[in-house]
């Protein structure tokens, strides 16, 4: 088990953000949180990289409790934020090459340029400051970062948001990959159709609960946006 | 193609990402030229003065000892009255951190029935805004590099998460611990990057005038202080939730500390021990030595009392009438400058305990401020502090009392029967002892610093604790 949630709860200051949570992400499983603005979405995702503690219950990943093991867990973690922001001082390689030794790996410079031009980057762009990129190009750092640091677990807080069709579906061919090679993900998201297109199951959650999960294999995408919209009118 | 965590190098890592974010940074050039503008100024003018005061202090002290030599034949007492002028060394590091020096004076004048004191003795505790004015290399480093320090690193921690970046920091899975201790680093080589050369200059200059280790404590001191406000910085910046918040915080804890908490201390000082104002000095002084110290049998009868206990010493007790005249008027002499060391023993010791007790409240003082610590101690290994004016001053006095006694002898020698007719020449002033100023060894200098050193490291020991347990507590997302 690559991730998994027992009876996790958060509040904030007596608001509950999250309910019991109980999931479970196996290796190469892609599960896409849907959800509106509120719904419990990064709140659960936060608890998964260690970055709040939960009220109640544990988040573990690759066997390690976040609350007391963050450090090791996150060793095998990789994280992409909606907008990954790096060092804008540093080139699209410099932040890539920091970033994969402070994880403790340091495939050389070679390696993590091929990286970048898998993850999709431009060879031109490679050796620019990233104060120069667009959010897609930044979003793809991300992902070359989670490559290089040979990730078995992955997060993700809503990575397609705001990214033009073309860079969207780049960025699906790359988690797919990803997928392939047997990382765990957690996605949240808004995008039902990148949902449906990458990911092996998919939740629902509405007021800090998963209220539908199930897997991409049986629905429709038409039917999976009834299954969303029925949750969301409630 | 993948390697196991290594801790030096990834800490090299966050040091190098620091020191690239740093020096790329305008601010950094601009406080680097900031700093080293006024620490050239700083030095030049301070080697300036100081060789300048060497020059002068040489050349009244020749002028002073050829007045005496060629003072002409007088009466031997008469030459006492006359008296001569000693001068306190500069030491080599003078330069650097002039202390209580331009306050405190180097010149004294030693003669009969008198000790001086500097004139403007009670102004020593309203230094600390002098100081500031008087722009030393001291003053620009106590000062200026704190700020240099808060203007490099408020946003160590908060641009960061300001940034974004913290989050993927933090995903990595380095310790924050190990991050922080890249961060301080990394401001810490950019530090020496501006100060580097100038130390190891001032090291050069300090070791081949014979004062290294003098200078390489002083060297080690300063980092010390450096590195509490360095922590400092990263304690805050780790603490507060924006940037903003962090420059503020750190720049009132600087105005607090640099500027507020010495003039603070100094008054709390003025208050636990006050000092007389010099003419209220004078005055006790004088009252004493014309009427004896209050509560004691008076001058006349304790000036007898001291001839009567010297006759005795002498062997001379219920034979004074066989005695001669010259003999009698030595022991008379000799027994009023006993009475008058006394008195100033007395009043010149009280005022000095009162002084040393300000000292120690200053010392303590720096509980509430890191710079009061370095201040003392900066001072103290430079040799211009109380402790040094105060050791010249003690030797100072020795030499008078050795010289007027020595003057009262060779009267009662060879005085006669006339002891005011009698005249000595210049054989006579060329046998007086020569003033040689002993400072303070390094040894005495640390023990009386003592407090200094343990409330500095303290402070280090705490805000480095502070920093760590912010790093490891620090919020990743607010």
């Amino acid at each position: 088990m690559v991730f998994e949630a027992i009876g996790l709860r958060k509040e904030y200051q007596g608001a509950v953000a999250l309910h019991g949570l109980d999931l479970q992400i196996d290796a190469g499983d892609v599960f896409c949180l849907l959800g509106a603005n509120g719904a419990g979405k990064t709140t659960t995702i936060q608890l998964f990289l260690g970055f709040i503690e939960p009220t109640a219950g544990s988040a573990r990943v690759l066997g390690h409790d976040m609350t007391r093991e963050s450090v090791a867990a996150r060793a095998g973690l990789a994280y992409i934020p909606e907008n990954v922001m790096l060092y804008p001082h540093l080139t699209g390689l410099e932040n890539l090459t920091f970033f994969t030794r402070l994880a403790g790996r340091d495939p050389g410079a070679q390696a993590l340029r091929t990286i970048l031009e898998e993850a999709g980057l431009q060879a031109a762009a490679i050796d620019r400051p990233v104060n120069t990129y667009s959010k897609g190009m930044r979003q793809k750092v991300g992902v070359a970062m989670a490559v290089a640091k040979e990730a078995r677990a992955l997060l993700l807080d809503e990575p397609t948001s705001g990214l033009d069709p073309r860079a969207s579906n780049e960025f699906s061919r790359l988690l797919t990959r990803l997928r392939d090679q047997g990382v765990a993900i957690l996605m949240a998201t808004h995008d039902l159709f990148r949902a449906q297109e990458v990911g092996t199951r998919v939740g629902i959650m509405k007021h800090g609960q998963l209220v539908a999960c199930r897997s991409t294999a049986e629905l429709t995408p038409a039917e999976l946006e009834r299954i969303y919209l029925e949750h969301m009118h409630d | 193609m993948t390697d196991a965590p290594v801790a030096p190098r990834i800490l090299r890592e966050v040091l190098l990402k620091e020191l690239r974010g740093i020096t790329r940074d305008g601010r950094f050039r601009m406080a680097a030229v900031v700093v080293l503008t006024l620490l050239v100024a700083a030095v030049t003018f301070g080697l300036h003065t100081a060789r300048q005061a060497e020059a002068e202090r040489e050349a009244a002290q020749q002028a002073a000892e050829e007045s005496w030599l060629s003072q002409g034949e007088k009466n031997p007492h008469v030459a006492a009255h006359y008296g001569k002028y000693v001068f306190k060394p500069p030491g080599v590091l003078a330069f650097f951190d002039p202390g209580v020096d331009a306050y405190l004076g180097v010149t004294l004048k030693l003669e009969a029935h008198r000790q001086h004191l500097p004139h403007d003795a009670a102004a020593q505790d309203a230094s600390a805004l002098q100081r500031f004015g008087q722009l030393s290399p001291a003053a620009v480093l106590q000062l200026f590099v704190p700020l240099m320090l808060i203007a490099l690193g408020f946003g160590a921690w908060t641009a960061e998460r300001e940034g974004g970046t913290l989050r993927l920091l933090a995903a990595t899975g380095i310790p924050p611990q190990r991050l922080l201790t890249g961060k301080a680093l990394g401001l810490a080589v950019a530090l020496g990057m501006v100060l580097g050369l100038p130390m190891l200059a001032g090291l050069g200059y300090a070791v081949v005038a014979g004062e290294g280790v003098r200078a390489g404590l002083i060297a080690t001191l300063y980092g010390v202080y450096f590195a509490v406000y360095l922590s400092v910085v990263l304690f805050i910046s780790a603490r507060v939730a924006s940037s903003q918040q962090a420059l503020v915080a750190l720049v009132a804890f600087w105005g607090v500390t640099c500027l507020v908490a010495p003039r603070v201390v100094a008054e709390v000082s003025t208050l636990a021990a006050p000092l007389p104002s010099p003419a209220a000095f004078a005055q006790e002084l004088s009252r004493s030595l014309t009427d004896g110290l209050p509560g004691t049998e008076g001058r006349e009868a304790r000036v007898e009392a001291i001839a009567a206990e010297m006759l005795r010493k002498e062997g001379f007790e219920g034979a004074e009438t066989l005695m001669d005249d010259a003999m009698l008027q030595g022991i008379e002499l000799a027994a009023e400058a006993a009475f008058e060391a006394e008195v100033l023993d007395h009043h010149v010791g009280g005022l000095l305990a009162d002084l040393a007790w300000q000292e120690r409240v200053a010392q303590w003082g720096a509980v509430a401020s890191p710079l009061l610590a370095l201040r003392s101690l900066s001072a103290a290994l430079a040799g211009t502090d109380f402790a040094h004016h105060h050791a010249f001053q003690v030797q100072a006095e020795t030499y008078r009392r050795q010289l007027v006694a020595m003057l009262n002898a060779e009267l009662a020698r060879r005085g006669g029967d006339d002891v005011w007719r009698y005249r000595a020449g210049r054989e006579l002033w060329a046998r007086a002892p020569v003033f040689e100023h002993l400072p303070p060894g390094l040894g005495d200098v640390l023990a009386s610093q003592r407090v200094a050193l343990g409330v500095l490291f303290g402070w280090l020991a705490l805000v480095a604790f502070g920093a760590a347990r912010a790093a490891r507590r620090i919020r990743v997302v607010l």
